[in-house]
């Protein structure tokens, strides 16, 4: 079976089946894309692929159970991944054992090699998501900044900005019906 | 959405709950219950849902290191499909409490265990089936390598074979050229040595029959080897006045290492030296000399061959062309 040539609900729906293939097709697709965003999130290697590791084995177990009609697979994906990861950045809180919140640089991710291809894909949607976040007023960036990217809770940024909830609740919406109007006409169709 | 303001404050939370940055579980199970409710609120989660999905692709382009994706596949067979197919707790003890005996439980775990193995063989079968599948496709592309090879392969030997035959004809022919050229070359060399013979031979018979014509001369004497068979000849012209003579021979070879032909006069004294000549690649040469006396006085003439420099009256060398005047 020619798995490259299958849509993304396609072989979710053979991986609901058990086709392991199929969830390496998926992997293929969207493996480095979630390894990066733990990677983003965690700066940790090793964390950074337990939750990779976490999220596709999600994708095997309920694959079967996914909803087209709740919206795209890669939101679906996106989201598994996004949740599995702030938990993991919220233990850590807890366990005050692994801080990382001053960190951005990843001086601790062991990456992989990507094709040129995969590579020019990658640098040109990061490009875009970050072009719509400049394009964001300072303060609604530093939301959106400290609650995707760093987990932190509406009340955790009102804290840390010294802003009322209401005010971090409102640019937060704000932020993500502007980064929509921008995202969503050159990025909506690609994943 | 009906704008009460608990209503107001899960729709407001919408963002927070696709961000995961709610505070608190009842808000999210208040913002879960106005999107299973409310329309609206469910295009703003579906919308906000969606551009949150996109932020992921902001962090920095990172591939995974090539081990996870090994890792991910082998989980996934040691994931436990059977977990499905367990008994709840629940039944099984209402199970015990009922009176039932061991065995029925036993029973059902027999029949749980059954049914785990049954879909695990299937499963197994189903995965059989698929690598069955694709080594038969696999196999479909190395048997068409295979036939392509052959082809390619019988294609170049048969290449290989034209291009030999094609190389022993080039080798063939060169051979034939070779011995054409050399041939030729032969013939080349023989005329160019009749064509000498002939130029020399036109040059004496013209520079003979010049003197004969202009200066009056005639033929007096032939001479030829009176001993063996020789393809040389010779002649004596004399002018019918005076005592000019002319001697030119053809056919002569080569005379020995310092030596050189010599042209006798022989009469009742004995042999008298008139000259001394050597001859051209063709054996020819010209001699013009004056008789000391007529040549009918003479009885013979012949040539010699003698030590350069060193003619007496007596000849020692073979005589190799002669003739009697008388």
């Amino acid at each position: 079976m020619n798995y490259q040539g299958l849509q993304d609900l396609e072989l979710l729906e053979l991986v609901g089946e058990k086709d392991r293939e199929a969830l390496a097709e998926l992997y293929d697709r969207y493996g480095r894309r979630v390894f990066a965003l733990a990677a983003r999130m965690l700066n940790d290697s090793v964390s950074s692929e337990e939750v990779t590791q976490d999220v596709f084995m999600s994708v095997w177990r309920r694959g079967g159970t996914y909803a087209s009609n709740k919206g795209k697979f890669t939101t679906w994906l996106f989201s598994i991944a996004h949740n599995r990861t702030i938990d993991e950045l919220r233990k850590r809180k807890r366990d005050r054992s692994r801080q990382n919140d001053d960190i951005d640089d990843h001086l601790n991710i062991e990456a992989g090699d990507m094709s040129p291809a995969d590579a020019a894909v990658a640098q040109s949607e990061y490009a875009k998501v970050r072009e719509a976040m400049d394009d964001l007023p300072t303060e609604q960036k530093q939301v959106i900044e400290l609650s995707y990217f760093k987990g932190l809770t509406q009340t955790e940024i009102a804290e840390k900005t010294d802003q009322p909830l209401g005010t971090v609740k409102t640019r937060m919406r704000l932020a993500l019906k502007k980064l929509r109007n921008s995202l969503s006409t050159e990025m909506g169709a690609q994943v | 959405m009906t704008g009460s303001r608990e209503e107001n404050q899960a729709f407001e939370n919408i963002a927070g709950y696709v961000l995961n940055s709610l505070d608190s579980d009842a808000e999210r199970e208040e913002v879960e219950e106005l999107i299973s409710t409310d329309s609206a609120a469910q295009r703003e989660h579906r919308e906000m849902n969606e551009t949150a999905g996109l932020l992921a692709l902001g962090a920095e382009p990172m591939a995974p290191p090539a081990r996870l994706r090994t890792s991910i596949l082998d989980q996934t067979r040691l994931d436990n499909p059977g977990a499905k197919t367990q008994a709840p707790a629940g039944l099984v003890s209402r199970l015990v409490q009922s009176g039932y005996a061991a065995s029925a439980i036993a029973a059902i775990l027999v029949l749980a265990v059954a049914v785990t193995v049954g879909v695990q063989n299937s499963r197994l079968n189903n995965e059989v089936g698929q690598l069955r599948n694709k080594l038969n496709s696999e196999l479909q592309v190395v048997n068409a390598l295979r036939e392509e090879l052959e082809s390619s392969k019988t294609d170049s030997m048969a290449m290989v074979n034209q291009m030999e035959s094609e190389m022993k004809k080039m080798e063939s022919d060169f051979g034939s050229t070779l011995a054409q050229v050399s041939h030729q070359e032969q013939i080349v060399s023989e005329l160019s040595i009749a064509n000498n013979a002939l130029v020399q031979a036109l040059r004496d018979q013209s520079w003979l029959t010049y003197v004969a014509m202009k200066e009056g001369y005639q033929v007096e004497s032939w001479l030829a080897n009176q001993q063996v068979p020789s393809d040389a000849s010779g002649l004596i012209a004399v002018r019918v006045v005076g005592n000019e003579a002319v001697f030119q021979v053809h056919g002569l070879e080569q005379p020995l290492p310092g030596h050189a032909y010599t042209l006798w006069l022989i009469d009742n004294g004995g042999p008298n030296p008139v000259a001394q000549f050597s001859v051209s690649e063709i054996g020819s040469a010209t001699v013009a000399f004056l008789l000391p006396a007529p040549l009918y006085l003479y009885s013979s003439v012949a040539v010699t061959q003698e030590p350069i420099g060193k003619v007496d009256h007596n000849p020692s060398g073979i005589t190799v062309l002669s003739t009697e005047t008388k």
